[in-house]
C-alpha cells in the first residue's frame, strides 16, 4: 500500500468533537499528521462585545460543554480586574470548590473517553458514572448540570444549599474508592501498559517550545502549575501538591490526571471544612446593580448609561482542567467588555499533534489523541 | 430407541405427507411415497435446525447483552418483552426495514456477496457440529477437519466486502482481518491436532463420547488455553477487534453496510461465536456427555444432552464476555506478535504433551485409560 492521506474527522469515533486530524499513513505508520480545527467556531468572543458582563458567562459555560465552571471562573477574573471589584472570601472558596468539582467532572469525562478508545468497555460507564454524582452535586447548588451560569462579577450568584457540604463529603469518599478500581483496570492490566508505554511522547523542552501546557507538560517532568506558580481565588490558602510524572508518553498523562483527581479530593475537602465553619455574604456589596441584573431594567437605559464605570483592563490565567487558560477584558467603561479574548489550551495542545503522532501507528492515534483530552467547544471558542 | 431430529422431521414429514394423500383421489396417493417423504423430512430437518439456531444465536446476543449491562454496573436491554428478551428481534426488524446503501464507487458483486456468503458459511456451521448424540445432520467422519475448514473461509469473504467497500477504512479493516486470522488459524488448528492425537478421530461425535468421564480441558489444558485465546481473536472479540475497533477504523470492514447486510455481518458474528463456544465445549469439556454420578432421572429425560450441553456453552461464552468486559484492545503488532511468537509455540508444545499423553496411555490425574489414541 503506498503512503496515502486519510481525514480522521471530522466525523469520526476518535474525535471526540467536531475536528479533523488529517493523517498520512504508510500502511499503518504515520507519516504525517496535520490537525484542522475551527468546525465549532461560534465567534464567542466576538458575541461578548454585545454582552452585558455577566451575560457572558452564559457564554462561557459553552464555550467548554465538560468544563463550564472553569471558564466562568476564567472569565470573571479577569472582568473582576477589570471593573476592579473583589469577591468575598466566602465567594472566593466557593469559586475554588467549584472549579475542582469542574476539574474531577472533567477528568472523569476524560477518563471515560480515553478508556472507550482503548477498547475498554467498563470502565467507560464506570467513569460516566462517578462523573454524574459530580453533576449531581453542581445540579444541588447551581440548578443546572452542564450550563450553571453560576458565577458572577462580584462573587456567586447563590451560597450552598443546606447540608451540601456533607453531600458533597460523601461523594469525595466513594470516589477516592473508586480511583483504586481504576487504577486496577487499567495499570493493572499488561495490555493496558503495552497500548500506553511510550507512545505520543513529548519532551519537556518541545511542550514548552509548543505551547503545550496542562497535564501533557507536567507529565514531561514539569512541574508547572498555575494554582501554585500564579494562586488566584483561594489557591494559596490550601494544602495540595502538583500532581507529575517524567516520562511524558500516555501512561505518565493518565498518572498525571489520576493524581491530580487525587489531589483535587484533597483540595474539596478542605473547602468543605472551611465552608462549614464561615459563614458570610457570597456577593461583593459594592457591585453597581446592572451588573447583577441580567437585562437593563425597562425603562431605565439612560440612567445605566450615565452609571459609567471607571475603565481598567483585566487579565487572568488558571489552571483549566486541560491546561493553561487565560483571559483578556478590556473595558472601555461600558457595560459591556469593549473586548474579550481567550487562549485556549485545548487549540495549542492540538495543534502540536505532528510532533506526538509521527512515527507511532494508526492504531496509537485514539489512546493518543485520548491521552491529549480534547475539548473542541473551548478550542474554537 | 433414541428420538433424533431426523426421526422427529421424519415422523412430521410422514403426518403431513399422509394427511394430503387421504384427501387426493387415488391417483395422488403417491405423494406419500418413500422418496418424497425423505426430501420433505430433510427439508423440514434443516428448517428445524436453522431456525432453532438462529433463536439460539438471538437469545445468546440478548445474554451477552445482559451480563456486559451487569459487568458495567447497568442494566442492560430492559423494555421489550421480559427483561428485554425481545429487544433483539426488535433491532432486527428495525433494520431489515433500513435502507441498504450502496457506495457509488462500490463494487457491486462483492459488496453483496461478500455479507451474504459470510453468513451462509457461518450457518453451515450449525449443520455440521451435533449438538447432542442424534442431533446432528448425519455422522461424519471428518465433521471436525470439515467444520473448521468452513470456519476459516470467513477472512476472504470479509476482505472481499472490505475491498470492494472502497474506503479507506474498510479496506484496512479488511487487511487487519486477514493478517490476524491466518495468523491465528496455524495455533487453532495446532490445539485441535492435541485433541485428536488424544482422541484419535476427527468425528466430533466420537472426541465427545470419549469424554464421558474425563474431560480433554483437565490434561490438555494448555491447549485449552491456545485454543479459547485463538479463538477469541477468530471470533474478533475484545481484545482482538482490531479489524472493527471502532476508536480507529469507525467501524473496520463493515463501515459502509446498513441496514440487512449489517445485520448479516452482526448476526454472523455472534453465529460464529456460538460456534467458537460449541467448539470449546465439544473439544474440551465433554459435549453433552454427563458425568457417570449424575442420577439416571436426570440424564434420562429427553433434551437433558442439549440442555446440559447449552449450559456449558453459555458459560464459555460469559468468560468471552467477562474477558470483552475487562480488557482493553491489543494493537495491531502485537497481536501478529503474540500470534507467531507465543501462541504457536504454546501450541507445538500442547501438541508434544498430547503425543506424550498418547504414547504413556495414561493421563495425569485420571489415571491409565484403555483404548487411549484411538
Amino acid at each position: 500500500m503506498s503512503e496515502m492521506w486519510i481525514n480522521m474527522g471530522p466525523q469520526h469515533p476518535m474525535t471526540h468533537g467536531l475536528w479533523n486530524l488529517r493523517v498520512k499513513i504508510d500502511g499503518e505508520l504515520i507519516v504525517d499528521a496535520d490537525p484542522e480545527m475551527g468546525y465549532l467556531h461560534r465567534g464567542i468572543e466576538k458575541i461578548s462585545e454585545d454582552r452585558h458582563y455577566n451575560e457572558v458567562v452564559t457564554l462561557m459555560d459553552r464555550c467548554c460543554y465538560v468544563a463550564g465552571m472553569s471558564w466562568e471562573h476564567l472569565y470573571i477574573l479577569a472582568s473582576e480586574q477589570a471593573l476592579s471589584i473583589a469577591p468575598p472570601e466566602r465567594a472566593e472558596y466557593i469559586r475554588t470548590m467549584a472549579d475542582e468539582f469542574q476539574r474531577l467532572g472533567s477528568h472523569l469525562m476524560w477518563y471515560a473517553a480515553f478508556v472507550q478508545d482503548l477498547g475498554l468497555m467498563s470502565p467507560f460507564l464506570y467513569g460516566m458514572r462517578d462523573r454524574d454524582l459530580i453533576l449531581d452535586l453542581f445540579q444541588s447548588f447551581t440548578g443546572a448540570r452542564m450550563t450553571y451560569e453560576y458565577m458572577r462579577v462580584g462573587g456567586v450568584r447563590n451560597d450552598l444549599p443546606p447540608g451540601f457540604t456533607d453531600r458533597a463529603r460523601k461523594v469525595m469518599d466513594w470516589l477516592v474508592d473508586r480511583f483504586r478500581e481504576y487504577d486496577a483496570l487499567c495499570l493493572g492490566s499488561d495490555i493496558f501498559r503495552k497500548r500506553c508505554d511510550g507512545l505520543g511522547v513529548l519532551s519537556q523542552a518541545q511542550c514548552v517550545e509548543l505551547g503545550v501546557t496542562g497535564p501533557m507538560l507536567r507529565s514531561a517532568g514539569s512541574s508547572r502549575d498555575l494554582r501554585k506558580d500564579r494562586p488566584y481565588s483561594a489557591y494559596d490558602r490550601l494544602e495540595f501538591d502538583v500532581a507529575r510524572a517524567d516520562a511524558g508518553d500516555v501512561t505518565a498523562r493518565y498518572l498525571v490526571r489520576m493524581e491530580e483527581m487525587r489531589q483535587s479530593v484533597r483540595i474539596v475537602r478542605q473547602i468543605l471544612d472551611w465552608l462549614d465553619t464561615h459563614p458570610g455574604p457570597v456577593m461583593a456589596e459594592r457591585v453597581p446593580r446592572w451588573l447583577g441584573a441580567p437585562y437593563a431594567p425597562i425603562g431605565r437605559e439612560d440612567y445605566l448609561l450615565k452609571r459609567r464605570y471607571p475603565k481598567g483592563v483585566g487579565f487572568s490565567a488558571i489552571e483549566e482542567p486541560h491546561g493553561e487558560a487565560q483571559a483578556y477584558v478590556v473595558n472601555e467603561g461600558g457595560e459591556h467588555p469593549y473586548r474579550v479574548k481567550f487562549r485556549s489550551p485545548v487549540f495549542a495542545n492540538l495543534s502540536a499533534a505532528k510532533h506526538y503522532l509521527v512515527g507511532y501507528h494508526v492504531a496509537d492515534i485514539p489512546p493518543i489523541m485520548g491521552s491529549v483530552d480534547i475539548c473542541v467547544g473551548e478550542c474554537d471558542r | 430407541m433414541t428420538v433424533t431430529l431426523y426421526s422427529v422431521a421424519q415422523s412430521i414429514a410422514q403426518a403431513i405427507l399422509g394427511a394430503i394423500a387421504s384427501v387426493l383421489p387415488p391417483a395422488g396417493r403417491g405423494v406419500a411415497s418413500a422418496p418424497v417423504v425423505t426430501g420433505l423430512a430433510v427439508l423440514l430437518f434443516a428448517a428445524i435446525l436453522l431456525v432453532a439456531s438462529m433463536l439460539n444465536t438471538i437469545v445468546l446476543i440478548w445474554f451477552e447483552r445482559k451480563l456486559l449491562g451487569r459487568f458495567m454496573d447497568r442494566r442492560g436491554a430492559m423494555h421489550v418483552g421480559f427483561a428485554g428478551i425481545l429487544q433483539n428481534f426488535a433491532d432486527g426488524l428495525k433494520l431489515a426495514r433500513k435502507d441498504t446503501v450502496r457506495p457509488r464507487e462500490a463494487d457491486t458483486l462483492g459488496f453483496w456477496t461478500g455479507p451474504t456468503a459470510y453468513l451462509v458459511t457461518s450457518l453451515i456451521l450449525f449443520g455440521i457440529l451435533p449438538v447432542s448424540s442424534g442431533w446432528n445432520s448425519g455422522v461424519l467422519p471428518l465433521s471436525l477437519l470439515l467444520a473448521l475448514a468452513i470456519f476459516s473461509f470467513a477472512p476472504l469473504f470479509i476482505f472481499v466486502s472490505a475491498w470492494s467497500s472502497n474506503n479507506k477504512y474498510s479496506l484496512m479493516g479488511g487487511m487487519r482481518s486477514a493478517a490476524q486470522m491466518i495468523a491465528y488459524e496455524v495455533p487453532l488448528l495446532l490445539s485441535v491436532v492435541a485433541v485428536v492425537l488424544v482422541s484419535g478421530s476427527f468425528d466430533l461425535t466420537t472426541i465427545v463420547e470419549q469424554q464421558q468421564n474425563y474431560w480433554y480441558g483437565g490434561p490438555l489444558l494448555l491447549a485449552l488455553i491456545v485454543f479459547v485465546a485463538a479463538m477469541l481473536a477468530e471470533m474478533e472479540r475484545i481484545p482482538f477487534d482490531l479489524p472493527e475497533a471502532e476508536a480507529e477504523l469507525v467501524e473496520g470492514w463493515n463501515t459502509e453496510y446498513g441496514g440487512m447486510l449489517f445485520a448479516f455481518f452482526m448476526l454472523s458474528d455472534y453465529v460464529r461465536a456460538l460456534v467458537g463456544s460449541y467448539l470449546v465445549v465439544l473439544l474440551f469439556l465433554g459435549g453433552w456427555t454427563m458425568p457417570t454420578w449424575v442420577p439416571s432421572t436426570l440424564t434420562s429425560f429427553p433434551l437433558a444432552g442439549i440442555v446440559w450441553f447449552m449450559i456449558k456453552t453459555y458459560i464459555v461464552f460469559g468468560v468471552f464476555v467477562w474477558v470483552r468486559a475487562a480488557l482493553p484492545r491489543v494493537r495491531t503488532d502485537q497481536l501478529l506478535r503474540v500470534g507467531w511468537n507465543r501462541m504457536i509455540p504454546l501450541a507445538l508444545l500442547s501438541v508434544v504433551l498430547a503425543a506424550g499423553v498418547v504414547y504413556a496411555k495414561c493421563l495425569p490425574v485420571f489415571g491409565c485409560v484403555p483404548g487411549l489414541g484411538g
